[in-house]
């Protein structure tokens, strides 16, 4: 016998109303893949691409927000609307609550919210220029770290972020999934 | 934090949500299995964050859902002979033991050796066995004459 998923999205959601639940997760289908998104009581904390193995994902998180960390379609759907209208093109400033808990040091959230705010769909900033941004011309290196650490990409836009010499650079999805994110967006001629 | 940390809530769900229905529907039959199940799990994600360790979380998950299933019973029983409100459920995990100890309490002896060394120790029937001195069917036809005689009178008052 198999637990019918209609009776744990209702104990999801009963948990969720009664505040029991530290972390919400659920797996959205987008046009780059399957992406698994967590939102906390204050936002979203987390996003990963497939290649993530979602149980470490999850344990990361359990082990920050709390072990009370449940599934449900109905209690993410903010985010996952959000995340539909950005890959439809109806509005793609994916602008819901973001909490950066699983961000490891100031400079780092610092980074990941400066470039939240002020780089939106469509532009693009380099390493460079966004340490420069938040006082600290030459972090370069440091914005670097802060992308690739980045717990939420997509909603905090670091595949917005270039390298100085040219090129996409790198990216925590893998360079081809940058590419298609700024092609969406009309930020890159292909 | 925990020494070992206890994994996600949903993880446990979906390793052992299957069985602790079919648990459930052994218990409260199949009309209630899913609210025995429902209440159970949030009873468990109440006491969850409490736990001192990530051990025999399986076994605390039947526990939670044994004493769950045997509450009904027993607020069901006191709705038909007491208009009084159920006992309020104990939430810290430790004080199941003590609710099961006293749901268990009215049985003979044998039954409730039988009951502990399926849902405290969350033995097999051949451990049972072992445990017992008899054959494994024997120690799967004890431990269910015991559910059934709480699910069929309820819990003696």
């Amino acid at each position: 016998m198999t637990l019918p998923a209609a009776l744990l999205e209702k104990i999801a959601s009963a948990a969720v109303r009664e505040g029991l639940a530290d972390a919400v997760y659920a797996t959205v289908p987008t046009p780059i893949g399957p992406l698994l998104v967590v939102t906390g009581k204050r936002g979203v904390v987390r996003l990963a691409f497939p290649e993530e193995p979602a149980a470490a994902v999850l344990e990361r998180v359990a082990a920050t927000l709390g072990p009370r960390v449940v599934a449900s379609t109905a209690e993410t759907a903010a985010v996952r609307d959000a995340i539909g209208a950005y890959f439809e093109g109806d509005d793609e400033t994916l602008d819901v609550p973001v909490d950066l808990a699983l961000v490891r040091s100031d400079f780092r959230r610092e980074a990941l919210l400066t470039l939240r705010t002020e780089v939106g769909p469509g532009h693009v900033v380099t390493y460079g220029e966004l340490a420069a941004r938040i006082g600290r011309p030459k972090a370069a290196r440091a914005i670097g770290t802060a992308c690739a650490t980045n717990p939420v990409p997509l909603i905090v836009p670091c595949h917005r972020v270039l390298p100085g010499a040219g090129g996409v650079g790198s990216y925590g999805g893998g360079p081809e999934r940058k590419r298609a994110l700024l092609a969406h967006e009309g930020a890159l001629l292909v | 934090m925990h020494v070992t940390a206890l994994p996600p809530f949903w993880t446990l769900v979906q390793a052992h949500g299957d069985e602790l229905l079919v648990h459930a529907r052994r218990l409260a039959g199949d009309a209630q299995a899913e609210d025995v199940l429902q209440d159970a799990l949030l009873r468990a994600l109440r006491a969850y964050p409490q736990l001192r360790h990530a051990e025999h979380l399986r076994a605390w998950l039947y526990r939670v859902t044994t004493t769950t299933a045997l509450d009904l019973h027993r607020a069901r029983r006191r709705e038909v002979l007491v208009p009084e409100p159920p006992a309020q459920a104990a939430e810290a995990p430790e004080l199941y033991d003590d609710a099961f100890e006293a749901l268990i309490a009215p049985l003979p002896d044998p039954a409730q050796a039988a009951l502990r060394l399926r849902f405290v120790d969350d033995l097999d029937y051949d451990g049972i066995a072992r445990r017992l001195g008899c054959s494994a069917v024997a120690a799967r036809q004890r431990v269910s004459t015991a559910v059934r005689t709480l699910r069929t009178h309820g819990i003696p008052t």
